[in-house]
């Protein structure tokens, strides 16, 4: 990357100065992505010492600092516990140990990364994100929403009631990036989440409620409605016509999964 | 920039460029353990561990390690040479490319882990990639580092 000067701010407050005061400053994230990226900037803002590299239970819920690691999210006694481990299951083939040592909660979601795995669980938990300045919007809001300068990410907050939840994904190699992704989270209704289409995540509310209508059928129908109201496409890995079968299949497992 | 760590054990200063990698300050610090490989944090070879944490050195900024600890082969030869040389004994050391990545892997993970199975070992050495072997014996020798360490 090309950088003229590189901040490590202590505090998210600082790092929005650093923002305010530069207009070609950029947060990292995690920074693997770093040198593959291209971009040039003056001021690279590493919140690594910004003390958010934290899991932790609050009033509201669980909550993920934006520096919280995959890794963490994989042996952190309260993600492990949460809905099942979902979001262990969710990141813990991704590449290598040292990668996700490195990859943030937060550099995934900031990023707005089609191919996350995490991003689809998130969404199907229901997440928040907490903007330092901007407030706290639901992580599908935060999607959809143009990025904002001057926007940092601090944490991901995450209901309390993690409820009963099933992970599933396909890759082409153990450790690749998944052909496609999918979340379902039971609690008192069923959210569906697919991702890696290879379009961005996105909740599937027809899906959710074939779920929820419940049933012997109910796996089939709400695989069968997930594959009918998005859209797929082609990419290296796979084409539109073998990810939408593919999303029938493992919403239905999935679905399956949370209603036994 | 100056960058203060600890490097091994030692406290150091280093002057750094703000683009810089921690593995291309390590290089031209003359650190030539940790080898440049993949470039993408995929194959691990640039493998170090940053405050006990295994990290690839190619995706850190090197101003990131400034106040931190930093350990890479050089900071641990006595494991190195036991590793290696059960490595060798059997028969899985052949270019040697790797080994200075899987070394600093295998270092955290007897940290990280309790007694793992062979699966466990796999899946934590998932990201240090060897294409002159085909792991199995690798295994054999890790499993028997762990037992003579553990």
């Amino acid at each position: 990357m090309a950088v003229r000067t590189y901040a490590k701010p202590a505090s998210l407050s600082e790092a929005a100065a650093l923002l305010a005061e530069h207009e070609r400053a950029v947060i990292i994230g995690g920074g693997a992505y770093l040198r593959l990226g291209g971009r040039s900037f003056d001021v690279a803002v590493d919140l690594y010492d910004a003390g958010l590299d934290y899991v932790r239970e609050t009033g509201d819920g669980l909550e993920l600092g934006a520096m919280a690691t995959y890794r963490m999210l994989e042996t952190d006694p309260l993600t492990r516990a949460y809905a099942g481990g979902i979001l262990a299951h969710a990141v813990e083939r991704i590449v290598g140990v040292q990668m996700r040592n490195i990859v943030t909660v937060g550099g995934t979601i900031f990023g707005r990364y089609a191919f996350s795995n995490l991003t689809a669980a998130l969404l199907a938990l229901g997440a928040d994100v907490v903007l330092h300045g901007a407030g706290r919007l639901s992580l599908a809001e935060f999607l959809a929403r143009k990025p904002a300068r001057g926007d940092i990410l601090g944490s991901v907050i995450l209901p309390r009631e993690g409820g009963r939840a099933a992970w599933g994904d396909l890759t082409r190699t153990r450790n690749d990036f998944a052909v496609l992704n999918v979340a379902v989270v039971k609690r008192d209704d069923v959210s569906v989440a697919v991702g890696a289409r290879p379009g961005m995540a996105q909740l599937c509310p027809a899906a959710a409620a074939a779920a929820a209508a419940g049933g012997d059928d109910a796996p089939g129908r709400a695989g069968a409605a997930a594959a009918a109201e998005l859209e797929f496409g082609d990419d290296l890995r796979a084409t539109a016509d073998y990810r939408r079968r593919l999303c029938h299949v493992l919403v239905a497992r999935a679905v399956k999964e949370v209603l036994s | 920039m100056t960058i203060r760590f600890e490097l091994n054990g030692r406290a150091v200063s280093w002057e750094v460029t703000a683009g810089e990698t921690l593995l291309a300050a390590l290089r031209r610090h003359e650190v030539t353990s940790v080898k440049h490989g993949c470039d993408t944090a995929s194959c691990g070879t640039c493998t170090v561990l940053l405050d006990g944490k295994p990290v690839p050195s190619c995706a850190v900024p090197a101003g990131r390690v400034d106040g931190h600890a930093v350990l890479t082969v050089e900071g641990v030869p006595a494991e190195a040479r036991r590793l290696g040389e059960l490595m060798a004994a059997e028969g899985a050391d052949q270019c040697g490319f790797c080994s200075p990545g899987l070394v600093m892997s295998v270092v955290a993970m007897r940290e990280d882990l309790d007694a793992p199975t062979d699966e466990e070992i796999n899946a934590y050495l998932a990201g240090n990639l060897c294409r002159c072997s085909g792991y199995v014996s690798q295994t054999r020798a890790i499993r028997k580092y762990l037992e003579v360490t553990s």
